[in-house]
Parts: C-alpha cells; structure tokens; sequence
C-alpha cells in the first residue's frame, strides 16, 4: 500500500468489524459467506449503500450537464471538439488517489472533493458520445429542419439532441457503471459510501462479498433504469419498419 | 383548400424573380450561379433542370437564403430576400428534398405540424390542419400517428409534401422530390401533384436532373448548364420546338419530336373524318362516301354511332352493309389519350387507321399514323400548349 493510502485508511471508520469477529462457526472460521451474519449486520451497510447512490448520482448528473456544455459549445465550432477531447481524457487518466490528494488542500476532507473527482471521470465518456451522437444526426434532418426555419437552437433542442439521444444514453451507461465502481474508492476522501465498510476489513469474506454485491447490485440497476429511460425517451426506435 | 386566414397564414401564392441573381463561393475563381435571371409568375411550377454542377440545386436554395446570394437579388413577392430574416422566409417557404428529411423521432402527425407550430399557432388549430392536409394528399388519419420509419417511400414523400404545405406558404421549393422513389410510384406521385397543384396553384420552383419529369411537371422549365448559367427558359413545348443552341438540343435529347407527343393529347390534333357505314345500309352509299375521303376504309358502327369495325372490299361488293364487320376497330383511342401512348397503340397494332371516340365512346374522327407525322414537322406543337396544371389526367384514376 502507497504512503499516502495508508495515511488515509485510518480514517475510514471500520476497525469495529474485526472485533466482532470473535463468535463462533461461521465468523470465527472466516467462511465464504455467513448468511446469519450479513443479515444481523445489514444495518451497517444502509448509510454506506446511500451514500454511494448519492456520489454515483450527483457525480453522472454533474458529468453530464457539464459534457453537456462542452458539447453544445464545441457543436457549432468544430476545432474545440480535439482540445476538448484531450482534456476530458487527461482528466480520465489521473489516478483516483492522485486525484484526492491534489484536492483535498482545495476542497477538504469530504464528499465534494469525491464528487469532484468523481464528475470528471464521467466527462470523456460522455462528451465523446453526445459528440458522436449529434455527428450522426441524418443531415437531410438537419437540412429540412434548417429548410423549415428553425434557427439553431430549436434544432439542437428539437431535432439534434433528440435523435442523439441513444448514443447519449450509451454513454450514460458506461459512466454510470464505471463511476459505481470508482465510487469505492471515495472513502480514502472521507466521502465514505460502499468502500468504507469494504476497506474496513478486506480479510473477512463476507463483509467483501456483501460490499462489493451491493455495488454491483446497483450497478445492474442504474443501467437497467437507464435502459428503460433510453426507452421511453425514444418511442421511435422501437418501431418495425414497413 | 380554404385554410382559414388568420395570423401567420401566408395563403396567396407569390411571383419568383431572379435578377442577375450570383452566387461566388470564396476562393472560387467560377462563379456557382451566374447572373441567372428568370421570372416565375405566382401559380406556375418552374423547373430547373441540368446535368450535375450546373447549380440548380443552389439556385433553388437561394430563394430560402439557404445560400446566400452573392450579387444580384431574388424577389419573392416583390419583396427582395435580402431584406428578410431567413428563418421568417423560411417558415412562409414550403421546402421539400429528395431525402425528404421526415424527422424520425416525431409522428408523421408532429412532423406535418412543424412550420406551424413554429409560427406560434394554437393546439386547435394545427391539429384541424394537419387533419385536413392528410384529407388533400390521401393519407389515413391512423397513418398520422404513425413514425416515418413505419411508412413506405411513396407515403413519406406524401407526408413530405405535406409538411412544405402546412403553413399555407406563397412559394414551394421542391429538390427532386420524386428522386428517391421507384419509377411506378413517382409516376403515380407526379400525377398525383400535378392533380393538388390544378387545385393550389402554387408557385413551385421544382429542381430535376430528369428532363422527363422537368417536361411533365413544368409549366416553364430554366435549363442550366455548368457554371451555372441559364440556357434556355421557356415552356416545354418551346423547348422541344426550338432549343436556343447545341447544348439544351442535346440536353433534351435526339427523341425531342417524340417528347412533344407527351405533351399533347389526341383531342388536340384535327382528326380525319370517318366514312362511317350503318348495317343494313345501301353499300352504294358508302362506296360514295368512300370516294376521295382520307381514310380509304369505311367503319361500321351501331345506332349509337360506336364503332363496331372496319368493312372490307368484300364486305362492300354486298347490297347492303353486313350485321357483322370485316375486322374488329382495335385500337379505339379516346379523345382523352395521351398522344405518345396513341401512337405506341397504332405502331403496337401494325395498323395505320385508329378510331377515336369521346367519353361517350361515340365515334369523333380517325387517327392516322399520317397525321401525327404532319403535326410533328409542323409549327403547330408551338400554339398548342397546355400549362402542366391544367392538363385532365384521366388516366390516373386508379391512383391513390
């Protein structure tokens, strides 16, 4: 473990697991999964499981009003869309730990610098895709809409965004997924969420097992929602060609 | 169509003039249109026809400002292009492409609201329109509420031409509308548009590469050639009887004559008399009529006076005239038939006589292989000429 890892972990508030490990048969043995346990225990993990919905939450909701942005505004000037891309991708490559750390003398110990860091993972996959998106709008669309009189901002807001709306689900998706995943690691920002009781006690089976499930649970279910959103958002898509 | 007059309704149709209308890209030394003057009276479809990079898409594009004049002006109405917000021109300029370019995430019923909703009319008021424009291109209520990926080509080219005529516009941009559509269909397409167009009068300026449909379609028809420069700008049948130079005589193509048959139907030609015998008359009599008449065989016909066939020499060696006719009247055109298919039936049937009757299917004179002949070398294709809107398309009835 790095040094400034280790000088991190005592903050997560965890070191209760361990003492509870002194019972008897399942727990004492360590086994695969204590069913008794984890449900005596599930209250533990209630606060960290809201936590971590509220960092994945805000974080893509952040993410993608400021890709956005970045979009819209690299749209109608096209030489912003290379700049643009590389930063959201030097952002994409910092390390997650790295990235607290340069934080935290700005924004402190805490949940803004995790959603923060958090945000700016979301951003170059989701900017790529609203890209891509409004790339592959049919251009006799565009061409008609202009044709029509729309001025450009009804085309973007009626006609462009609309119909990149799967391609920015997509990406939607794939932030969402991803940013589940990072999530974990927000507790070494003091963000707590899913990461605090699994960095707690990485050596009891269960408690990985129950964490690292709930993660992947929600996981399923944001994308599944988002699956049902792209849905009824684009009613079009479904229809069987004559 | 009486669309209720009110705010943002454009209705009457307007006057197109081009004046020594430019359009120079930066960074070309040619210019893409070239001081390219036409005038197109409100209520006449105008096509602009030419090969490949001769302009005629842009000089379309040019009365919508989406592409700007760069010399020279466009009035539309009277009112130059110049001085108007190109959105505001825009929405009052019906505009149809040969991608067609239906939004597909809207309902065919959406789609067709667009201009309106854009000029800010009320809930009521568009759906009335949108109802009644349905109604006037033949489409199902149902199919309004449809996604264009659910419709056929022909359906979504309809609802494209629906969408141009929402708002009511004075003047309607069409880039090859029918492009995209399979022969058959945009036959029956271009009938069916000719047909709306004898009832809007709208002043339609119609783009093709297809010098066909530029004939068919137009009331005038602007020739362009490469560097977009006017060739020639007349009606079809000037075109076809006097091609201002080498370049449209070929762009038109070595079968002008024939063209010039498609243009006309057979009531616009002098037909010859028919020496018409009755049964049970004296044959003396009809040998009589026989004698020095243009058609050298006498047509029986019934009391009606419907033809019932030819007599042969036979036939008139009898005392009287037989029940019966030597050869049946195949081919019987009818007054109504398009010139070209008239002469196809007389070629297809190896002979050189054909009876014409009217829409009573009483006899009203002969046609002759002769005849269409005499018409073509004369000058009488130049008189005879008939605005595309107002030609009767009987033979598309079954159309729809």
């Amino acid at each position: 473990m790095s040094a400034p890892l280790a000088s991190l972990l005592p903050l997560a508030q965890g070191d209760d697991f361990i003492q509870e490990r002194t019972g008897t048969g399942c727990v004492q043995e360590n086994g695969f999964f204590c069913a008794e346990w984890a449900f005596d225990n599930f209250d533990r993990y209630v606060t960290p499981l809201v936590e971590h919905l509220v960092l994945v939450s805000a974080s893509v909701v952040a993410g993608l009003a400021i890709a956005l942005g970045l979009a819209v505004m690299s749209h109608r000037r096209r030489w912003l869309v290379p700049p643009l891309t590389g930063l959201t991708g030097v952002l994409y490559t910092i390390p997650s730990l790295a990235f607290f750390i340069v934080l935290l003398p700005i924004t402190g110990f805490g949940r803004t610098t995790a959603i923060i860091a958090l945000t700016a993972y979301t951003l170059q996959i989701i900017y790529r895709n609203i890209v891509a998106g409004l790339d592959n709008v049919p251009a006799a669309s565009k061409d008609a809409g202009r044709g029509m009189g729309m001025t450009d901002r009804q085309l973007l807001w009626r006609v462009e965004l609309p119909l990149a709306l799967p391609e920015i689900i997509a990406g939607l998706r794939i932030a969402t997924v991803s940013t589940v995943a990072i999530a974990t690691l927000a507790v070494f920002a003091g963000a707590g969420g899913l990461g605090d009781p699994l960095y707690a006690d990485l050596t009891f089976r269960t408690n990985v097992l129950l964490a690292g499930g709930l993660a992947i649970l929600m996981a399923i279910a944001f994308d599944a929602l988002l699956v049902v959103a792209g849905r009824v958002a684009s009613p079009w898509r479904k229809v069987r060609p004559v | 169509m009486d669309a209720p007059a009110a705010k943002g309704d454009v209705g009457e149709a307007l006057s197109v003039e081009f004046r020594s209308a430019t359009k120079r890209y930066p960074g070309s030394t040619q210019p893409a249109i070239d001081e390219l003057s036409v005038d197109v009276p409100a209520g006449e479809i105008c096509v602009f026809v030419g090969p490949s990079g001769s302009g005629k898409t842009t000089a379309m594009r040019m009365v919508n400002r989406m592409v700007e004049i760069t010399g020279g002006d466009i009035l539309v109405g009277e009112r130059s292009v110049r001085d108007r917000g190109p959105a505001e021109l825009r929405r009052e300029t019906g505009y149809v492409i040969q991608q067609i370019g239906l939004f597909p995430h809207r309902t065919i019923a959406d789609n067709i609201a667009i201009v309106p909703k854009l000029l800010g009319w009320e809930r009521e008021r568009i759906d009335a329109r949108v109802a009644e424009l349905l109604r006037v291109i033949g489409l199902d209520e149902e199919i309004a509420r449809r996604f264009p990926a659910q419709l056929s080509g022909g359906q979504q080219q309809r609802a494209g031409v629906a969408r141009a005529l929402a708002a009511n516009p004075g003047v309607m941009l069409m880039d090859e509308p029918f492009g995209a559509v399979d022969p058959i269909n945009r036959e029956r397409l271009q009938n069916e548009f000719l047909r709306l167009q004898a009832e809007l009068r709208k002043t339609i300026l119609f783009v093709t590469h297809d010098i066909d449909e530029a004939i068919k379609m137009g009331d005038r028809i602007a020739i362009l050639r490469e560097g977009g420069r006017l060739a020639q700008y007349a009606s079809p049948a000037e075109l076809l009887m006097a091609p201002a130079d080498g370049f449209v005589e070929d762009f038109v193509g070595a079968d002008r004559a024939l063209k010039r048959l498609s243009l006309m139907r057979v009531a616009d030609i002098s037909l010859w008399e028919a020496p018409l015998a009755f049964a049970g008359q004296a044959t003396a009599e009809v040998r009589a009529k026989l004698d020095g008449a243009e058609v050298p065989h006498a047509l029986l016909v019934d009391g009606e006076r419907r033809p019932l066939g030819w007599l042969s020499e036979g036939d008139l060696e009898q005392p009287t005239v037989p029940q019966r006719p030597h050869t049946s009247p195949d081919p019987v055109l009818e007054l109504d038939d398009v010139m070209r298919d008239a002469l196809s039936d007389l070629l297809q049937a190896e002979t050189r006589y054909a009876p014409v009757v009217d829409a009573r299917r009483t006899i009203a004179g002969v046609l002759s292989v002769e005849i269409i002949s005499e018409f073509l070398t004369s000058d009488e294709a130049l008189v005879e000429e008939h605005p595309a809107a107002e030609r009767p398309l009987a033979e598309t009835e079954e159309a729809g």
